[in-house]
């Protein structure tokens, strides 16, 4: 197959760059010269995608399909416009099924055609596809989100919350809390070798907090430890401690530590998170963690990840509507957070609004294959493939 | 707290002495401490009281490390069971005859469990007989119908006659389902007492009437 033209190379950086509307003048006009290359529908079904377009998405992408059936990225694109589009279950089951069978190690196909035979009330061939989506990745987290889904529809909340938190532990995003809340961001920079960092607290406590982050606990505590050998209050080293503690899935010690940092200084947001979390993995404590959690919202209100744990102990309270109002401030200040919106799936289903639950699963499945980049993935490969 | 419980409990802890850590527990059960306020008064300041010695070096990671599976050992009995205690009030809970819907029926149901009510669930497809039969079995006196198509919620009417023929006037009947949530009148023309909108709903409604009606065997 012959390169691609300027004009579609040119339509492809437009849409990376997230212009949409010239990008898809782009496209046109490549399609205008020579309508045969399936990369070019594919890449036109997923700009539609993106401005709510589905019929011109489902159009488009089957187009592509038509042109190649091996093309993989007009798969995604199509069975994501059926199921946002709505009503057309059984198309979409097949499309997911097409992908899972075109790229059969693509974890986010088995996750979708679970979601798909979900949404046609095929609850069973729903949970084995999320089954094999975890199979393929047991850290995928989508799938565990679905799969507690099916237990709440099943077996009520308390069967379900467990999932839930499990399936937000493995969603990066509470980790990515923690850090952002001691003002530790991924700027790219290693981790320096706890041997070479100076030895004043400040050193010590970035380089502590570059190591967790980069999961190296132990060198870590070793950081953490010469802290506390000069400061045994030093609340902001105690709550990370209590976060390491956390990560080995040590409860009581993290608690200790989280619990002797808020006694140092109760203004310590990092402390107050570890120990909600602590909390939170006991289930007779719900009403702790609710209420720490509700101190961690009023501390940090314009994070969505608070409004969502606290919503998830709300849940274990069974205070759904006040859990409802969390996840949705957790939605609008964050409407990719998947998460948030597989939680409020969660506590709509409770009420009986079944549509509306389906329709979050779909906006945060939409969310996650745009935070997964997964459209690029697969127009990557498949543009390699065939050059 | 009268005397320094706390720092008892974590002398016990740190002592590695389960024991002596329940003794703790017990002494200030009888001092006047309520069972719902142990983890707050006691157990959390004997933690924190822990971490601090594993701050300043007063006890090693070893001793930190066995004195919280001490603190593990006698979790149970300073936190709150997770689910409530038997309410005694009983809860028929069934989706119409005809009507094959069972999602909501099932979260309905598991929440009432959970919130320490005995939940009779008669499952799907329940003729408006086997609401009657099953009542007069467990002495319920309050039932759920579920129905989520036009034809069955407004079959419903029947399962109220069923009761009122049977003399079970007192029994106590809910409905749901979305014909109920879109029309409230729908719920009155078929004989209910109110409409559960959804899980939370039914715990209040069941809440509201469990003290009135009782709850049967």
């Amino acid at each position: 197959m012959a390169g691609r033209s300027q004009q579609a190379l040119l339509a492809e950086g437009l849409a990376r760059q997230g212009h949409v509307a010239p990008a898809v003048d782009a496209c046109y006009r490549v399609l205008a010269n020579d309508d045969s290359d399936p990369l070019v529908h594919a890449l036109l079904a997923d700009l539609f995608l993106s401005g709510d377009f589905y019929d011109e998405a489902i159009r488009a992408a089957s187009r592509a399909i038509e042109l190649d059936p091996g093309c993989a990225p007009a798969y995604l694109a199509l069975g994501l416009a059926y199921d946002r589009r709505g009503g057309m279950w059984d198309q979409s089951i097949l499309v997911w099924h097409e992908l899972a069978e075109v790229a059969p190690q693509l974890v986010t196909a088995h996750v979708q055609l679970g979601e798909a035979f979900a949404a046609a009330a095929f609850e069973e061939e729903a949970i084995e596809a999320w089954r094999v989506a975890l199979e393929l990745d047991p850290h995928e987290a989508r799938a565990m989100y679905d799969l507690a889904v099916a237990a709440l529809k099943k077996e009520g909340m308390a069967t379900a919350l467990p999932g839930f938190r499990k399936a937000g532990e493995l969603d990066p995003s509470q980790d990515d809390f923690f850090f952002g809340l001691a003002g530790v961001y991924d700027d790219g920079t290693p981790a320096p070798d706890p041997i070479d960092v100076a030895p004043d607290r400040a050193s010590r406590l970035a380089a502590a907090f570059a190591l967790a982050f980069e999961e190296d606990f132990f060198s870590a505590v070793d950081l953490i430890r010469l802290i506390l050998d000069d400061d045994p209050d030093d609340a902001e080293a105690l709550a990370l401690a209590g976060y390491l503690y956390l990560k080995q899935e040590a409860v009581n010690e993290a608690m200790a530590v989280a619990l002797r940092a808020l006694a140092v200084s109760t203004k310590t947001p990092t402390a107050v998170y570890v120990l909600g979390a602590a909390f939170a993995k006991r289930p007779g404590l719900n009403r702790n963690s609710a209420r720490v959690f509700d101190a961690l919202a009023k501390a940090v209100p314009n994070h969505p990840m608070p409004h969502v744990l606290l919503a998830e102990s709300l849940l274990s309270l069974q205070r759904f509507g006040t859990a409802k109002a969390a996840y949705l401030r957790a939605v609008e200040l964050d409407p990719t957070c998947v998460r948030a919106r597989f939680g409020l799936a969660a506590v709509l289903l409770t009420e009986g609004e079944h549509a509306r639950a389906h329709w979050e699963i779909r906006r945060a499945a939409y969310h996650d294959t745009r935070r997964q980049g997964l459209f690029w993935r697969l127009y990557d490969t498949y543009a390699e493939g065939r050059e | 707290m009268a005397d320094n419980a706390p720092a008892r409990l974590y002398q016990a802890f740190v002592s590695q002495d389960p024991a002596g850590a329940i003794t703790v527990i017990e002494r200030a059960k009888a001092g006047g401490v309520p069972q719902a306020q142990l983890f707050d008064q006691l157990f959390a300041p004997a933690m924190s009281l822990l971490g601090g010695a594993w701050a300043s070096g007063a006890i090693d990671e070893y001793t930190f490390t066995q004195a919280a599976v001490v603190a593990e050992q006698i979790t149970s009995f300073v936190i709150p069971p997770a689910t409530a205690g038997d309410t005694g009030v009983t809860v028929l809970v069934g989706t119409m005859h005809h009507d094959l819907h069972e999602t909501e029926k099932d979260i309905t149901a598991a929440a009432l469990k959970e919130a320490g009510h005995r939940v009779i669930d008669l499952g799907v497809d329940v003729r408006p007989a086997e609401f009657l039969e099953r009542a007069e079995e467990t002495g319920a006196r309050i039932l759920i119908v579920f129905a989520e198509m036009m034809a069955t919620a407004r079959s419903v009417s029947r399962v109220r006659e069923m009761f009122t023929a049977g003399g079970r006037d007192d029994v106590v009947m809910f409905v749901a389902g979305g014909p109920f949530s879109a029309d409230p009148q729908l719920a009155r023309s078929v004989g209910a007492n109110g409409i559960c909108r959804g899980a939370e709903s039914a715990l209040k409604l069941v809440g509201k009437v469990a003290g009135r009606v009782g709850g049967g065997s």
